[in-house]
């Protein structure tokens, strides 16, 4: 071992990433060497300074928040299987370089066929609307018409264009183990403008939260209905499952960070109990006993963390 | 799958989110165990967690997301420096991790494999940023309002002088420029190695190269900054 090697890897010494025996040798090596003492001395000074550089810790509402979002897109998306993951993933077929000639004609072909295939669509369509039947007629006049939204006349023809909405107020009767009934009182939970048809709604749904479809119809009201008392009954309805499904349980460390009611933020911490040894309620918790501007929230998470098991 | 046949499939000890005991030998340089263990210490079995998840059983997967997206966001935090693009790139990583969970085949453990995705996924943030103007060293938050990294550099032990906090922000402010002045591959293997404390083993599996490559990478890196340093003295 020389100089010359020592000072080539002194970094990888720093770093731990010498074998043993390497790094016993370098080590005797720096003993009778002052000039490669001197190096180490200096790269050890060199990652010193490195360390000025503050450290950026990711924060629980961050991560909570982050969390929330890709469940949220989760939601959404799907596991491309067999064929599909190559189809579905133009980005990864693109930095595949060898088939990038193969993939432009792929997609020249596909979008030739698609130009034809939507020029006869156009041309079908057109003549399609020409002769409305008797019966579509009937059935358009029975409808309750809620509004006319344009009219136009084609220049040089007999042709009206006639763009409306329609209304049929329509009622159902079922248990709530139905599935239509779940799918309306779910659509009635996430859209509806009245306040007091969600809050039915959520009071129906609270019923049944052992499903998983209505416990995530029950964690959107939680999130984000805009009426406190809509959010609050639904905090109570998923609770009980707060140790047990990580999307309750998020939702709720929301809730306790974010929301803006301290009723349903205390409703929030009270139902965190019995989950407190989690991280990321720990992380909430750490958080609001420092710094929170609510006396309460602030003592009552100082009080959950010290009756905490010590967790290393 | 809904969260009651999740809690069945996975024994409740393991499913309710508790941080366990024991580390990740062997990924971690022990010079900064801290970086990374928190998140790690209590990953529970990937591979039945990864097979729930390739039948679909979302939460599976998402008890999988858990165990390693503390260290996925700090990572794109430290890169980006803005909570905003972080978290565009925590979920990019996830989505795509999700989607493509179906091809997984258990070649690589699925930390490598998430740290391959997103490393690619800020090397290319990278390069887009690279060819924009220089910026100075601000960071934003997820509301997009401006922090300044530098702003946070103070020494709060008793006896700190207002002259050594302003020395140690002008450090920091060298380190910012110089980090920036890195090329995208020279920058992410630095702060894998740096800040994250990670093997170069597990670095050269993350950016899909060899051992020899990451450490000549890390060389260059380490001789570009001591430059920078030194000549701004």
């Amino acid at each position: 071992m020389n100089c010359e090697w020592v000072q080539q890897n002194v970094t990888l010494y720093l770093y731990n990433e010498l074998p043993d025996d390497e790094r016993f040798e370098l080590e005797q090596h720096a003993k009778r060497c002052q000039e490669c003492a001197a190096v180490i001395g200096e790269f050890q000074g060199f990652h010193q300074q490195l360390d000025a550089l503050p450290k950026l810790e990711v924060t629980p509402n961050l991560l909570t928040s982050a969390r929330m979002e890709l469940q949220e897109r989760l939601e959404t998306a799907e596991q491309l299987q067999g064929w599909r993951r190559f189809v579905m993933d133009p980005v990864a077929w693109l930095h595949r370089w060898r088939f990038s000639p193969v993939l432009a004609a792929v997609i020249f072909i596909l979008g030739f066929g698609a130009g034809l295939g939507t020029m006869y669509r156009v041309v079908g369509s057109v003549r399609g609307a020409v002769g409305m039947s008797a019966t579509s007629a009937q059935a358009h006049a029975e409808a309750s018409i809620s509004g006319i939204r344009t009219i136009q006349q084609e220049a040089g023809t007999n042709q009206i264009k006639i763009q409306y909405d329609k209304t049929t107020p329509e009622q159902v009767q079922g248990s709530l183990s139905d599935p239509e009934i779940q799918q309306l009182l779910l659509y009635a939970t996430k859209n509806n403008y009245n306040s007091g048809v969600r809050m039915d709604s959520v009071d129906v749904l609270r019923q049944k939260p052992e499903d998983g479809r209505i416990r995530e119809g029950l964690v959107f009201a939680l999130r984000y209905d805009s009426n406190p008392g809509v959010r609050l009954k639904a905090l109570e309805a998923v609770t009980p499952y707060v140790r047990g499904d990580i999307r309750v349980r998020n939702a709720v460390v929301e809730a306790l960070l974010n929301d803006n009611n301290p009723g349903i933020r205390m409703g929030a911490l009270h139902a965190l109990e019995a989950s407190r040894a989690d991280t990321s309620v720990r992380q909430a918790l750490q958080q609001l006993a420092k710094d929170d501007p609510n006396p309460y929230i602030r003592t009552e998470s100082r009080k959950m963390l010290t009756s905490m098991p010590e967790i290393d | 799958m809904s969260g009651e046949a999740m809690v069945a499939a996975f024994p409740s000890g393991n499913y309710d989110g508790r941080e366990g005991l024991q580390g990740i030998s062997g990924l971690i340089a022990p010079q900064r165990t801290g970086a990374m263990l928190g998140q790690n210490a209590g990953r529970v079995n990937d591979a039945e967690l990864i097979r729930e998840a390739q039948r679909g059983n979302r939460a599976a997967f998402e008890e999988l997301v858990r165990q390693y997206d503390q260290a996925v966001l700090r990572l794109a935090l430290r890169l980006t420096g803005s909570e905003h693009d972080a978290k565009d790139i925590y979920q990019e990583a996830f989505l795509k991790a999700y989607r493509n969970l179906a091809g997984f085949r258990f070649e690589s453990s699925f930390y490598t494999w998430i740290y391959r995705i997103v490393t690619n996924l800020c090397l290319d943030y990278l390069r887009r940023k690279q060819t924009r103007k220089e910026e100075p060293p601000v960071a934003s938050d997820a509301d997009g309002q401006e922090l300044n990294l530098l702003e946070q550099v103070a020494d709060e032990r008793p006896g700190a002088s207002p002259e050594r906090n302003l020395m140690q922000r002008e450090l920091a402010a060298r380190i910012v420029l110089a980090l920036k002045k890195l090329t995208p591959r020279e920058r992410i293997v630095f702060e894998m190695k740096h800040y994250e404390g990670l093997r170069l083993r597990t670095i050269g599996e993350a950016l899909n190269t060899t051992e020899e490559t990451v450490k000549n990478t890390l060389f260059r890196a380490t001789q570009k900054l001591r430059a920078a340093l030194t000549n701004a003295r």
